[in-house]
């Protein structure tokens, strides 16, 4: 299982190496759109499995695609850039090289230890709300033998259904954005 | 021990998007390391969730495709206008707030 584990990690670090350090963009994209796969994988193993759909399905499926329109509309001429990187690019490596180096390091002597499943209490004053958080607190100790897309679809519509609506509100305007800044007229 | 690699993977994640934003000249190449970076932050979100048995981090990690999405969609458009304006890609050209 650790061989699994380190190959896995090999790949998607691979895939990001090829995204920054390809000279074409179209193989930055297809670079990255392969290192999203594995990362679904890598989600899939975590037992985050509706996570991983929606990484393959939206991400890899349908912002990649996006992307690979943009390299599309401006390949021929994002091609004669003779040169890729800035000036800058010797001192970002550096500093990112020490970022790496230290925080890292940081990182990976860190004890990560896992707590036990918090069990929220809920105050119940009147009988009619302790039998209300006693059927809560069974409807949750049911929902944790479930699947995990059903598991994670009544979280995002129980507890953070207000989030929810927020991020598509935050879609709709990011699109209708990206649409004026593209029109013709800018 | 696997934790600890899990973090360290989705750290070098972030810091190849650093690298990608701060040294790249395309800018369809910055945007795909803006990419990256999230891709980092999700991966902490799962390991994390993995590793506590909570569904937050879970829930997190859809809302970040979403804004994921947000970005790209008004990247793209920064694009098209920056390259019918100038007609490059290349995210030098765009300086003439620069004095």
């Amino acid at each position: 299982m650790t061989i699994l584990w380190i190959l896995l990690a090999v790949f998607i670090a691979a895939c990001a190496l090829g995204v920054v350090l390809s000279r074409s963009p179209i193989t930055s994209a297809i670079s990255l759109l392969v290192g999203f796969v594995g990362i679904g994988i890598l989600y899939l193993c975590l037992k985050a499995e509706f996570v991983a759909a929606v990484q393959v399905l939206v991400y890899a499926g349908g912002i990649m695609v996006l992307y690979v329109i943009g390299v599309m509309f401006t390949d021929s001429e994002a091609l004669r850039l003779n040169r890729q990187t800035h000036m800058q690019a010797w001192p970002a490596f550096f500093l990112v090289l020490i970022l790496f180096a230290w925080m890292g390091h940081k990182l990976y002597h860190a004890e990560y230890k896992a707590v036990p499943a918090s069990v929220t209490v809920a105050i119940a004053t009147t009988p009619e709300g302790e039998a209300k958080s006693r059927l809560a607190l069974e409807a949750r100790a049911a929902l944790a033998n479930d699947t995990n897309p059903r598991q994670v679809s009544v979280a995002l519509f129980s507890d953070y259904l207000y989030p929810f609506e927020a991020a598509s509100v935050l879609l709709t305007v990011a699109v209708l954005g990206g649409i004026f800044l593209a029109k013709k007229e800018v | 021990m696997e934790t600890s690699g899990f973090v360290l993977l989705g750290f070098l994640l972030f810091c190849l998007g650093i690298f990608g934003v701060l040294s790249r000249r395309n800018f369809i190449v910055v945007l795909l390391s803006a990419e990256l970076i999230f891709a980092g932050a999700g991966i902490n979100f799962i390991v994390f969730s993995n590793l506590w048995k909570n569904l937050t981090g879970q829930v997190f990690t859809i809302f970040l495709i979403a804004v994921a999405a947000g970005e790209a969609a008004i990247g793209l458009g920064l694009l098209i206008a920056l390259y019918r304006v100038k007609h490059t890609v290349n995210v030098d050209a765009a300086r003439e707030l620069k004095g």
